[in-house]
């Protein structure tokens, strides 16, 4: 698994570096929705790593090395997972400095980070087994849709959590404290489903 | 021990199937596997290394059935090499060693970096800006640098240079110099083969038309040459197969064994063999 984790990381670096500064331009300025969405992009570098895949056709290969079925399916939620909890991780730093210096400058709640963090990996979760299904190009229709949920999604999410804006209503705030608690378990849930999905679909190209 | 054992192995792709294929490669030796494009050679080569699931049959890799979970750590004693090098284009070869070093716990770093330095190619150069020799050369030197106990070879030797051709058949002799090494390759180029193989399959069309030793195969064959009519004097079943020449001759590989001793014969090349097999398979 470390091996195809190492793998897609040197893959994508390359892009990461301008990626890295695209997404500290995104959360300077946008506020809470700039971090979440910049934590749910992070999640979908895999399917960068997926496309390369496909085009050298590095299935072929891996196929006859000493990877397990399980790790070449498993590696690329782990890959998504770092992305995302990197990014997380990133952001909060960002958010530290912004406070500290302190910069004018919006910043986002650390509860919108968690939540941002589990709809990666319901994301993940989701159009994953797309891929693996249809292939990064076809699969990417699917990815988009969920893109286009996610944005409205993190815009919604933005409005309730951002403490430079309107006053939080009671039942927002209330709202926000379930998503909380409702985001990791459906991120676990969805996951739980997935990885078993993803191996099948893998297993039936075969 | 065969280092590679397929039995009766079934595999239907619609239009295409791979039929009760057969095929045992003894340890210690070298299988040359030969055949037109789309025979299914590298159907084959994949069914062996489990990254395809038969219909039927089974096929064992140095003593392993490929379908088991303990076929995965036997992985680690096969090297591969594909057609293409199957890199993703942005790595270079320092990162394809880290890579593979993460990978195979027997991995020899110093085994790679000489390989790198014998086919002289750059380590920090993008795999993308390779040539395909290059590539192939790559692919080569990560799939002997683990100590492998079996080299598996899907036409690793096409597009590249005659010279470097040599050098790489080199390399594989030496590898087999090791009593239980065993290497099964696949290759249109059949004079490559016909240098380094102890053994020979052909497949046709999904079938394995045969599998011989290929000494063998060269001495119990023999081509004649004359004209129309003695080539029908010949005993049906010891015409293999048979071409028109100029001014009504006639070409036709023979079964040594049922033709008059008195009757001069040439010794073929294993390309004619396959030719005039594929010619009696086609006239049937």
């Amino acid at each position: 698994m470390k091996a195809l984790i190492q793998k897609d990381v040197y893959v994508l670096w390359k892009q990461m570096k301008i990626f890295i500064i695209v997404m500290l331009v995104i959360m300077a300025g946008n506020g809470s929705f700039g971090s979440v969405f910049v934590v749910i992009w992070c999640a979908m570098l895999p399917y960068t790593a997926l496309a390369y895949d496909e085009r050298c056709k590095w299935d072929q290969l891996a196929a006859m090395m000493p990877y397990s079925p399980r790790d070449l399916v498993l590696s690329k939620y782990v890959l998504g997972w770092l992305c995302a909890g990197a990014a997380g991780v990133l952001v909060l730093a960002a958010q530290a400095v912004i406070r500290v210096l302190p910069l004018p400058l919006e910043t986002s709640s650390p509860l919108a980070v968690l939540i941002s963090f589990c709809a990666s990996v319901c994301t993940l979760a989701i159009t994953l087994p797309l891929m693996f299904r249809f292939g990064v190009e076809r699969g990417r229709m699917g990815m988009f849709l969920m893109i286009f949920l996610v944005c409205g999604g993190a815009g919604a999410l933005a409005a309730i959590v951002d403490p430079g804006g309107a006053p939080v209503p009671g039942n927002m705030a209330a709202l926000l404290s379930m998503a909380a608690v409702l985001a990791p378990i459906a991120a676990a849930v969805l996951t739980a489903v997935s990885i078993p999905l993803s191996l099948r679909i893998c297993a039936a190209r075969r | 021990m065969n280092a590679i054992e397929l039995n009766h192995i079934h595999k239907s792709f619609g239009s295409f199937a791979v039929q009760d294929l057969s095929l045992a490669v003894p340890s210690g030796t070298i299988c040359g596997l030969v055949g037109e494009n789309g025979a299914g050679k590298s159907t084959t080569i994949r069914l062996l290394m489990g990254a395809l699931r038969p219909d039927s049959g089974t096929a064992a890799v140095l003593g392993t059935d490929v379908s088991s979970p303990a076929f995965t750590a036997v992985k680690e004693d096969v090297g591969v090499v594909l057609d293409e090098a199957y890199f993703p284009e942005t790595l270079n070869a320092l990162q394809v060693g880290k890579i593979l070093a993460s990978t195979y716990r027997q991995w020899e770093p110093s085994a790679y970096d000489g390989y790198l330095n014998r086919f002289g190619l750059p380590e920090k150069k993008p795999f993308k800006d390779f040539s395909r020799g290059m590539k192939m050369k790559l692919a080569i030197a990560a799939a002997l640098s683990h100590r492998p106990k079996l080299l598996v070879l899907d036409e690793a030797t096409s597009g590249l240079d005659p010279i470097v051709r040599d050098e790489v058949l080199e390399i594989f002799n030496e590898f087999t110099r090791e009593e239980d090494h065993s290497i099964l390759i696949s290759s249109h180029i059949v004079s490559d083969l016909e240098k380094l193989c102890d053994y020979i399959a052909f497949l046709h069309q999904g079938r394995l038309l045969f599998c011989e030793e290929k000494d063998r195969l060269v001495e119990d064959c023999g081509v004649f040459t004359g004209t129309a009519e003695q080539a029908e004097s010949l005993l049906p079943e010891a015409v293999i197969g048979r071409e028109a020449k100029d001014y009504g001759g006639v070409r036709a590989l023979v079964r040594r064994s049922l033709v008059p001793e008195s009757l001069a014969l040439e010794r073929p090349t294993v390309e004619e063999i396959i030719l005039f097999i594929v010619k009696g398979e086609e006239t049937r």
